[in-house]
């Protein structure tokens, strides 16, 4: 499963005094099996791109092609991009509507016209992927839990459509540290399980440690794309444009303006130790 | 998606003379022209009316285009008034004969005299609208109610629901149009169905927006008592509102309308 967008462009309430362009000329893939941080400044388009995977907006000019298939042409049928890309929102909490964790989650399998007994299985099964596979927990009211909780049951809700690809619009946002561990925990688990990840995010740490691939976009277009490696050699290059680079980055900037050679490829927590050893023990060669 | 046409409050930002006055003339104003409308005993006598209507706009710098929108919703209205009054009206000179039914010279001059009455009160009232902002629109209103006080008339109160509405009506339709959105990506269909198919299909849009709305009351009490909020009374304001020398001039022409309105039905 392979998504193409050609040459697309949005723009919201065109002819209107109020007309606004969010993203412009946009063209890029989504691999299948990777793990795809989308990475921007606010308003850089990140979430109209998002909302372009799955078709839930329509380019003002452009293609998006699944598996080089037109997915606006006429006669596609739109419930399969829905039933192949899941898209969670930010915030993905506030969409709970039903009276039982269980139906809340069940609600789009139904959709999907599966037989209760599918329906059922899948939301098990979608219950006990987010760490909530208690049978007392599917009767409770969605209002009744916490915060955290329902992030998860609302990702439950998701998942239990069994997409092939997961678009997720900044998971961590607002969860405590832990939640925030767990959530990205399930999303990397996820990925190894062989589900395509496209993941917006601020964080460049969590970008760092988990993503394949990266697009940085600025002002509705795509500024960078590459691996994190090719991504965050630029450091200074983020920075300029209001964005944040990983932790370990920034303690190797420091250190190369301190004079140190230490290398620029090292971005991820595990890579900073070896490199800070290696420079040690240079340092010791040299008497210093 | 669906709901990215729907614009509320339907302000048209522009720089004009009639988007800098004072609000509470223009509402004044609006109810005196609205009183000229139906003074307007002829025919002859909205030609003035229309004339003002035509120059307001072309001052307002507001599309022709955005006015007749504001007609749209109302077309099956005026559609009906236009057709029930030329059918159903008595009259003498028989102008067309259908078989079925007469048209007749005075029912299609009463016919045509209530639908441009109608349509000039929609649009003046638009005009209103399209050039002035919600929240100084309120604004005007609250000046212009709080007389009222004596007779413990909570204009200041009404007032700032109002305003809090209004200011909420973006907010709610873009989290209507998020939800919209996720419940889409869910597979709910909001579009397709009979009528009560598609009133069920409402629920997963209506609940969180409820619940969303809530925790926005909660939040927003909260954070106005946070910042000491008790109510109108002596409260300053921000924008004090005042009346300059476009304003008279605009009460001055509206008067000479008016009186034009009223010579011309008295003399046919």
């Amino acid at each position: 499963m392979q998504v193409t967008m050609e040459h697309v462009t949005h723009t919201y309430q065109p002819g209107s005094p109020f007309q606004a362009t969010a993203i412009q000329d946009v063209s890029m893939e989504i691999r299948e099996g990777e793990f795809l941080a989308l990475i921007g400044h606010t308003g850089s388009g990140k979430s109209t791109l998002a909302q372009h995977i799955n078709g839930l907006l329509k380019p003002t000019s452009g293609k998006v092609l699944l598996d080089g298939k037109d997915i606006h042409e006429k006669g596609f049928d739109k419930k399969e991009v829905r039933k192949t890309i899941g898209l969670v929102f930010q915030y993905p909490e506030h969409q709970l509507f039903e009276e039982t964790v269980a139906k809340d989650v069940g609600f789009g399998p139904k959709n999907l016209g599966l037989s209760e007994d599918e329906i059922k299985e899948r939301v098990i099964e979608a219950l006990q992927k987010v760490g909530l596979g208690e049978p007392e927990l599917m009767e409770k009211s969605p209002f009744e839990l916490s915060g955290g909780q329902m992030r998860r049951v609302a990702m439950a809700g998701v998942l239990a459509m069994r997409p092939r690809i997961l678009v997720l619009d900044e998971p961590a946002a607002g969860l405590d540290p832990q939640s925030r561990e767990d959530m990205l925990q399930l999303i990397s688990g996820l990925h190894k399980q062989g589900t395509t990840v496209v993941m917006i995010s601020h964080s460049m740490d969590d970008v760092a440690r988990f993503a394949t691939r990266a697009v940085v976009m600025e002002h509705g277009a795509i500024a960078m794309e590459g691996t994190p490696q090719e991504i965050f050699r630029h450091a200074e290059r983020l920075e300029g444009m209001g964005l944040d680079v990983p932790s370990v980055c920034k303690l190797g900037m420091k250190l190369r303006a301190m004079g140190l050679p230490c290398p620029e490829d090292v971005f991820r927590e595990e890579q900073a130790l070896p490199a800070l050893l290696a420079l040690w023990k240079e340092g010791k060669r040299h008497g210093a | 998606m669906a709901l990215d046409n729907i614009t509320l409050g339907q302000y048209y930002p522009a720089d004009s003379v009639v988007h800098r006055m004072d609000p509470r003339v223009k509402i004044i104003l609006l109810i005196a022209v609205i009183v000229a409308v139906f003074l307007a005993g002829n025919l002859l006598a909205f030609v003035p009316v229309i004339a003002f209507l035509i120059v307001v706009t072309k001052l307002s710098k507001v599309p022709v285009k955005m006015m007749l929108k504001g007609l749209k919703p109302l077309r099956l209205i005026l559609i009906l008034t236009f057709v029930l009054n030329l059918f159903f009206l008595q009259g003498e000179t028989v102008l067309l004969d259908l078989g079925f039914a007469q048209i007749k010279q005075e029912s299609l001059v009463l016919a045509v005299h209530y639908s441009l009455r109608l349509i000039l009160l929609v649009l003046f009232s638009s005009l209103l609208t399209l050039t002035t902002p919600p929240i100084t629109l309120t604004d005007g209103l609250e000046r212009l109610l709080s007389p009222l006080r004596v007779i413990h008339f909570p204009a200041h109160e009404m007032a700032m629901m109002m305003s809090i509405a209004l200011r909420f009506i973006p907010t709610l339709m873009e989290e209507a149009d998020k939800i919209m959105k996720a419940q889409t990506a869910r597979g709910a269909d909001f579009e397709s169905g009979n009528l009560i198919a598609r009133a069920k299909a409402m629920v997963p849009l209506l609940v969180p927006l409820f619940v969303s709305a809530f925790r926005r009351a909660g939040d927003l009490a909260m954070a106005m008592e946070a910042r000491c909020y008790h109510g109108g009374e002596g409260r300053t304001r921000l924008r004090v509102l005042k009346c300059e020398k476009r304003d008279f001039i605009a009460c001055v022409l509206v008067a000479l309308l008016i009186a034009i309105v009223i010579l011309l039905g008295k003399i046919y």
